[in-house]
């Protein structure tokens, strides 16, 4: 390629004016294809992110239906009105979970005003957790479109499935990285005290070891909320929460629950979430 | 101003391009809505050629998963592997492209592992942007 072709190529690339045609993106000559590979169980443990680890409520109640117990947990979250106005931020992260999660699996039976106030109860909890910008304006467009009429509930539904999965793992956690996981937390202990609650009230306790059996799940939180770097002295909440997922990391590494098993989760998941 | 297309023309490694991977993986997505599917969590990760993610998933016994990779216009085959807990392997994608696809629907609630590996990348790219969303119904 000679110097004027080369400067002229410069000056088309930068010109950006808006006549110009983007350039395709098809896929450029492909390197040498490596050979399927295999993965051995020492390398996916020691390599594995948690990212994705724990189920989201919405995905706990259609597991429970695919149990055969066709309970709506909508109709079990207590009507409540989750402060925010706390300083340790670990709860705070818990608070939000759970306000997270009451909002996915009331959201379809809810009114507005209702759905309303749980968004700007997440808001409140991400501005004091810092988690960035981003989230703040989606909570803030849905409320408008809601508060506009703007979306349906399936469509509202569809975008806090979205809010959770896609939104909340991403978030700027300049609080620390151990805000998603105990965001999650909050979101998991209120789904488990629910799925709990259904299986004691359809008496298919048989349905608890599908359900509730989540070891490596309750591990993680741990990991996080016994972090180092923690408040030194945790304030009632938090301490229950350790002591609650204390207990429920050795009952759910159980082969088979037992209705009494299934009793101690509900009663313990309870303890934390009673003092929000 | 875009100097990307002169990188390119001089034989300079291409970027990552993590918004393309994710507004790809995004519109699979909502796609996925229209027929039941919902996401429980989407990530994306930087690999080169060979290298590759692990993540540890939760599957509920009774509810099927699909499990959707999108890669940008860097990779050229991206693989996606389903192991069980003991690191038996479950599932693979059968194409051979950057937006590889795994249906699985587990026997048992247990913990997975999903791998998504760079296996080939296009020419002069250093790294890929590969979007993993797992999808439920």
């Amino acid at each position: 390629m000679n110097p004027t072709s080369l400067v002229l190529l410069f000056v088309l690339a930068c010109s950006g004016t808006s006549s110009e045609t983007p350039p395709e993106k098809e896929p450029a000559k492909a390197t040498e294809k490596a050979p399927d590979v295999k993965f051995d169980i020492k390398t996916l443990q020691e390599n594995a992110d948690q990212i994705a680890l724990v189920p989201s409520p919405a995905e706990m109640e259609k597991a429970l239906g695919k149990a055969g117990i066709n309970q709506k947990l909508a109709d079990m979250v207590t009507d409540r009105d989750i402060s925010m106005d706390v300083d340790n931020k670990d709860q705070i992260a818990v608070r939000t979970g759970v306000v997270l999660a009451d909002m996915i699996l009331t959201v379809q039976a809810s009114p507005k005003d209702k759905t309303i106030g749980r968004l700007k109860r997440l808001k409140e909890g991400f501005a004091k957790l810092e988690a960035g910008d981003d989230v703040q304006r989606t909570i803030d467009d849905l409320i408008e479109r809601l508060n506009n009429d703007a979306v349906s509930k399936n469509d509202l539904l569809i975008e806090l499935d979205e809010l959770s999965g896609v939104v909340v793992p991403e978030l700027e956690a300049e609080a620390g990285e151990w805000v998603v996981p105990v965001i999650q937390a909050g979101s998991w202990l209120e789904g488990a005290h629910l799925i709990s609650g259904a299986i004691k009230d359809a008496g298919k306790y048989e349905a608890a070891n599908s359900l509730l059996r989540q070891p490596a799940v309750v591990k993680y939180f741990l990991k996080y909320v016994q972090r180092e770097g923690r408040n030194k002295a945790p304030d009632e909440v938090v301490r229950t929460l350790e002591e609650t997922l204390t207990s429920l990391e050795v009952i759910t590494a159980k082969e088979q629950l037992t209705a009494e098993d299934v009793t101690k989760i509900h009663s313990a998941t309870g303890a934390v979430l009673t003092l929000l | 101003m875009r100097f990307l297309p002169l990188l390119a023309l001089l034989g300079l490694p291409a970027q990552a391009d993590e918004k393309e991977a994710d507004t790809c993986l995004r519109t699979k997505i909502w796609a996925g809505y229209n027929d039941g599917w919902a996401v429980r969590t989407a990530t994306s990760a930087k690999l080169g050629a060979g290298e590759h993610r692990i993540y540890l998933v939760t599957l509920y016994e009774g509810n099927e998963y699909k499990f959707l990779v999108c890669g940008d216009n860097n990779s050229s085959d991206l693989d996606l592997v389903i192991h069980n807990a003991e690191g038996r392997e479950l599932a693979r994608d059968e194409s051979d492209d950057r937006e590889p696809t795994v249906s699985y629907k587990p026997e048992t609630t247990e913990t997975y592992y999903v791998a998504v590996y760079a296996a080939q990348l296009s020419s002069g790219a250093a790294k890929t942007q590969a979007a993993l969303a797992v999808t439920y119904r």
